[in-house]
């Protein structure tokens, strides 16, 4: 077997999610099974690839669709080193989120409707990675939009739920219609959908640049829709209304990566055009950097991570704007298995608290020692503690913007975006595990092996994943290297690593001064901060502007239009010209008396005027 | 070809009138009904068995432009004669309402009043809207469009419902006389212009493909075609003659408003194609640049108002006129890709909208209310119909894996070919779809659901049936165009304005 069965990995949890929609209500025992045993199919599937991959190097391959004209439109795949990582990626961790919901969400009624939706989105999900042309690449971006929609509304009785799921799809619908419109400019200039095809033409100039640099643009603005990057994020934390597993899967480890995916994947296109890599590169910052803050001020739990994850990923497109999409890969996948252990973990502290306010907990790790250990690495890890995966990652961010292509503006507003990622890290985890053991979390347990274990995996992960940011022979010069098949090897420069590191120490110990040892106050530097602080709890009012906007905007003109469809264009235009006939014709009615003198004065009247008209002419 | 082939077509139009009449003649009412539904049911997926088998004897690669060509004379002092004949556009225009067609009448089952006359109307009406995809003669195609719009009159003017909303109030006899009114204004408009044909041209013959043949003058077809373009456009909904269309849904039964939306502002777009582009190729061009605009005020336009309905029925109306703009929008490139993406559109919107009036015609039927602020969280009471509304809401929104996506992809790309900012306009108009079909699915299915809808039952098996199918074939058609694509290319190919 070649690389060619890849197409295998998506098709299986495909073929899963139709049958348990067949066997889904009469038989909703077999649901999780099928959906996990498709998933982990789809995993050996990605691990004979990647073996065969080693030898052979990259394949293509693709059948026609259909075709109009001149033009074919086709399915393929393109198995390379970037669609590799984000396939094992997102397969893995998808195995190690439906193992835990089993337990997590074993007392649902409509279990099987969870599963069912789950395969629909690895499916989805796999096809917007092995993706060859953009076509198949855009449907399997709308699916797992699909998929975020139903499982985000999987509780869809309530309200809030219902709300955040229509926000989220419409969010990121705004971006997608951007995306379209991209994709289809680079069809009309290239008359193909197909990356490589349209990469080549691109390097030979055969693509007009203003042309090139609008379609990268909008592109770019479907990517930040799906990446929750600012003015398009305010999708993500009302996303939490979903269950806590798929707000590992989907909003932290995989779906909200794709935008990054893809202008990594477009990445030599985009290198052409400076414009469009400035753009990338001010929008992920200043995503980092805000969504940062808004985490420091935010107080539900899974609220801080959702920020944690948008600020991530800002640091991510950061990367790429830098030019190195290989480090916003390997960030990529550190973030990956260090969120979703925080995730899993936090589903596990709201499995066994009732709570998720960070407010109403603390000293949790008397009670859940486990969960405390798991949850301290993937959070330590992203605040990029010396030696966790996050640690490397993050360096080789901090470097990229350092010799890339950015000014040094950039690499100072990045140590402030990474040392707000330390804050809001410290206040999280002094907050909820140290300290007094908070009176509502007396009855906090640990959960189950089912639960439990693939946090462990997850965690152990993004621990240990940093050695591959590392030379280890000739062949394997470092992760960056090897994703972009460059020469560029691993290394630290002292003066970043060391500015990091201190970063790090200097942060966790002053949350540890104000949420642990209550030297520091936070509320009195709240008040200090005054309204910058109420601005970053009020998430800077991006909500606030776009509800006004709908209520004051959006609503009005359609009411307005269907006004105008029905008073104007109805009861005018075309009620109108009834009315008149039926006005003209009762009006009419009284020349038709039936009464013979009538006539014949009419007659004799008419006589005279035609008659004087003749005498006088 | 065999004899079969030769009389297909006239079997296919034949039957549901010889159905007509047998109902007609069927003597009895009350328990004679079941038999009645159940042989108009038979006699529906008859003419679907047909058409597959011209589906499948169609020849796709190099055929000739009309294939199963039948002629027969009736009145040659003036050159008509009975001339039956279909191109690829044909062909998926009889594939369509050989779908709609079986699914209207299961649903017509639910109609318990004067059930036979509502059978005797839909058969005559199906009878007229095969007739006009079939003929190649002008005069016949005429014939059977007015058979088709007609029926409509009486159909909602008994059959409907009268609804008072705060503002105003639509009554069934209102709505009926609209449509009809409208539809035979543009129909003295379409007969003016056939008339203008028969004497230009001098050929004394009706016949279509004579006609196609003559190269009409330029300045004839400047004033001809948009004569046309509104008397056939009209009933494809084109703004600002679109004013019947949403108040038609609202007061007609379920199966009626089925094949409204689903066949009959089809003909409308099929008649700008077969009597307009092909007749006047010139005039279509001179032209094109108002089909643009109103269509794609059509498309923005009823996208917006379909933001404020709370009636679930205005919400699919004008959803239907904001699809029926990319139907105006890719016939207007004259590109290949266009045009064959506005003939794809024009299936599957008549395939989803069946679908919609379907689920729409479910809930109606058993809460009397279709008021959207009213209804909430029926996906606990109805989960099948929740399951395949969503369906029909994806397919409307131009998800990918549905026929509309592949039709409205193909439209847009045409678009970006010729007038790319109108493309643009056009793919956003597809963005505002999510808006208002989400929020139909969130206020209608979703959340509390209200004491008094606990008890609503589900689909009934006939919606079940009609739902499933209809929903297979969104996502059939979605994920396998080819099929449907091929056959439409063919006869697009034929048509030698359309370039690219």
């Amino acid at each position: 077997m070649g690389t060619e069965v890849a197409f295998l990995a998506p098709v299986i949890p495909a073929v899963a999610f139709v049958l348990i929609l067949i066997t889904g209500r009469r038989l909703p025992g077999i649901a999780p099974y099928l959906s996990i045993a498709a998933i982990v199919a789809s995993f050996v599937v990605w691990i004979i690839v990647f073996l065969t991959f080693l030898d052979d190097g990259t394949g293509t391959r693709s059948i026609e669709w259909f075709s109009v004209g001149g033009f074919e439109f086709t399915w393929g795949t393109t198995v390379d080193e970037v669609s590799l990582v984000m396939l094992g990626v997102v397969s893995f961790v998808a195995i190690g989120i439906q193992i835990y919901s089993l337990e997590y969400l074993h007392e649902e009624p409509r279990l099987w409707w969870y599963f069912a939706v789950q395969s629909l989105f690895a499916a989805a999900m796999m096809t917007l990675v092995l993706a060859d042309n953009l076509l198949l690449l855009y449907l399997g971006w709308e699916l797992v939009g699909l998929g975020s929609y139903l499982l985000i509304g999987f509780w869809w009785e309530r309200r809030s739920a219902v709300e955040a799921a229509k926000k989220a799809f419409i969010t990121t619908r705004i971006g997608d219609v951007a995306l379209l419109i991209g994709f289809i400019l680079l069809f009309r200039a290239t008359g193909t959908f197909d990356i490589s095809d349209i990469t080549q033409l691109a390097h030979a100039g055969r693509i007009d640049e203003t042309q090139l640099k609008w379609a990268l643009i909008f592109i770019f603005g479907g990517a930040a829709g799906k990446s929750a990057q600012i003015p398009l994020h305010v999708w993500l934390p009302d996303a939490m209304e979903g269950p806590t597993p798929v707000s590992a899967l989907i909003h932290a480890a995989t779906m909200v990566v794709a935008g990054v995916y893809l202008v990594v994947r477009l990445f030599p296109i985009y290198n052409m055009v400076p414009d469009a890599l400035d753009l990338i590169a001010v929008i992920g910052l200043l995503t980092a950097l805000l969504a940062g803050v808004m985490a420091l001020a935010m107080t539900d739990l899974k609220r801080i991570l959702a920020y944690s994850t948008i600020s991530h990923l800002g640091f991510m497109m950061l990367a790429v704007g830098a030019g190195f999409p290989g480090v916003a890969m390997f960030h990529l996948l550190t973030h990956a298995f260090a969120k979703a252990s925080l995730f899993l973990g936090a589903g596990s502290i709201s499995h066994g608290t009732g709570e998720t306010d960070i407010r109403e907990m603390g000293g949790l790790w008397r009670k859940m020692p486990f969960t405390t250990v798991a949850f301290w690495v993937g959070a330590l890890s992203l605040a990029g503690l010396p030696l966790l995966s996050g640690f490397f990652s993050k360096d080789e961010i901090l470097l990229a913007v350092h010799t890339g292509r950015l000014n040094d503006g950039f690499l100072v507003v990045t140590f402030v975006a990474v040392a707000f990622s330390v804050l809001y890290t410290g206040r999280l985890l002094y907050r909820v595990f140290l300290g007094q053991l908070s009176s509502s979390n007396e009855d906090a347990h640990e959960p189950g092996i089912r639960m439990w274990a693939p946090v462990g995996v997850f965690a152990l992960l993004a621990t240990g994943l940093g050695a591959t940011a590392l030379e280890w022979s000739q062949d394997y010069t470092g992760f960056v290297s090897w994703v972009t098949d460059s020469e560029e090897g691993f290394h630290i420069n002292t003066a970043i690593t060391g500015a990091s590191v201190v970063i790090v120490a200097v942060g966790l110990y002053l949350t540890w001064l104000t949420y642990t040892q209550r030297r520091i106050s936070a509320t009195a530097i709240r008040r200090r901060l005054g309204f910058v602080a109420t601005a970053a709890e009020r998430k800077f009012y991006f909500d606030e502007v776009y509800q006004w906007a709908i209520n004051q905007l959006v609503l009005p003109m359609a009411r307005l239009t269907a006004f105008i469809d029905r008073a104007w264009v109805n009861d005018i235009g075309v009620d109108g010209p009834g009315k008149t006939t039926r006005w003209s014709g009762g009006v009419l009615r009284y020349i038709q008396t039936g009464m013979v003198y009538n006539y014949a004065l009419g007659m004799v009247i008419g006589a005279v005027v035609l008659g004087v008209i003749w005498w006088s002419v | 070809m065999n004899g079969f082939d030769d009389s297909v077509l006239t079997l296919l139009v034949v039957l549901p009138f010889a159905a007509a009449l047998a109902l007609i003649l069927w003597p009895g009412e009350g328990e004679q009904l079941r038999p009645m539904k159940w042989f108009s049911s038979g006699v529906a997926l008859a003419t679907t068995a047909l058409v597959v088998w011209i589906l499948l004897r169609f020849d796709y690669t190099d055929g000739a432009q009309y294939q199963f060509i039948s002629k027969t004379d009736w009145l040659e002092q003036l050159g008509i004669g009975f001339d039956l004949g279909v191109d690829g556009i044909a062909v998926a225009m009889l594939a369509l309402t050989a779908i709609a067609f079986p699914a209207a009448i299961l649903i017509g089952w639910n109609v318990d009043a004067r059930s036979k006359d509502y059978l005797i109307l839909l058969n005559l009406l199906v009878g007229g809207v095969y007739g006009t995809f079939v003929s190649l003669d002008l005069f016949f195609l005429f014939f059977f469009y007015e058979i088709a719009v007609l029926p409509m009159y009486l159909l909602i003017s008994f059959w409907g419902s009268s609804t008072s909303f705060p503002r105003f109030t639509r009554s069934k006899e209102y709505s009926a006389m609209k449509l009809v009114l409208f539809l035979v204004g543009g129909s003295v408009l379409i007969w003016v212009s056939i008339i203008a044909m028969f004497v230009e041209a001098d050929l004394n013959t009706f016949n279509l493909v004579d006609l196609q043949r003559v190269g009409f003058d330029e300045s004839f077809q400047k004033w001809v075609f948009p004569l046309l373009m509104v008397g056939f456009g009209l009933l494809g909904g084109l703004w600002p003659l679109h004013t019947w269309s949403p108040d038609g849904h609202v007061s007609a039964p379920t199966s009626v408003s089925m094949l409204h939306a689903g066949v009959l502002m089809k003909l409308g777009a099929f008649g700008i194609i077969r009597v307009g582009i092909q007749t006047m190729p010139e005039g279509a061009e001179a032209w094109a640049p108002l089909l643009l605009g109103m269509g794609a005020v059509n498309v923005i336009y009823g996208s917006i108002a379909a933001m404020s309905q709370t009636d679930l029925k205005y919400v699919i109306g004008y959803s239907s006129v904001s699809h029926m703009g990319y139907v105006f929008l890719g016939l207007a490139t004259l590109h290949t890709l266009g045009v064959t993406g506005a003939v794809l559109q024009m299936f599957s919107h008549g395939i989803m909208t069946a679908l919609m009036f379907t689920l729409a015609g479910a809930i109606y039927q058993t809460s009397h209310t279709r008021d959207i602020g009213i209804l909430s969280g029926l996906a606990k009471v109805m989960p099948v119909g929740a399951f395949f509304f969503a369906i029909a809401g994806f397919a409307s929104l131009g998800l990918p894996g549905f026929s509309g996506f592949v039709a409205e992809l193909l439209v847009f790309l045409g678009l970006f070919q010729t007038y790319p900012w109108v493309g643009a306009l056009a793919v956003i108009g597809a963005g505002i779809t999510a808006v208002y079909m989400l929020r139909l699915l969130a206020k209608v299915y979703f959340g509390e659901t209200a004491r008094r809808w606990e008890s609503l039952p589900d689909l009934k098996l006939n919606e079940t049936l009609v739902a499933g199918t209809l929903a297979l074939i969104l996502l059939v058609v979605g994920l396998a165009p080819f099929f449907l694509i091929d056959v439409i290319r063919e006869g697009v190919r034929h048509i030698p304005v359309v370039t690219g």
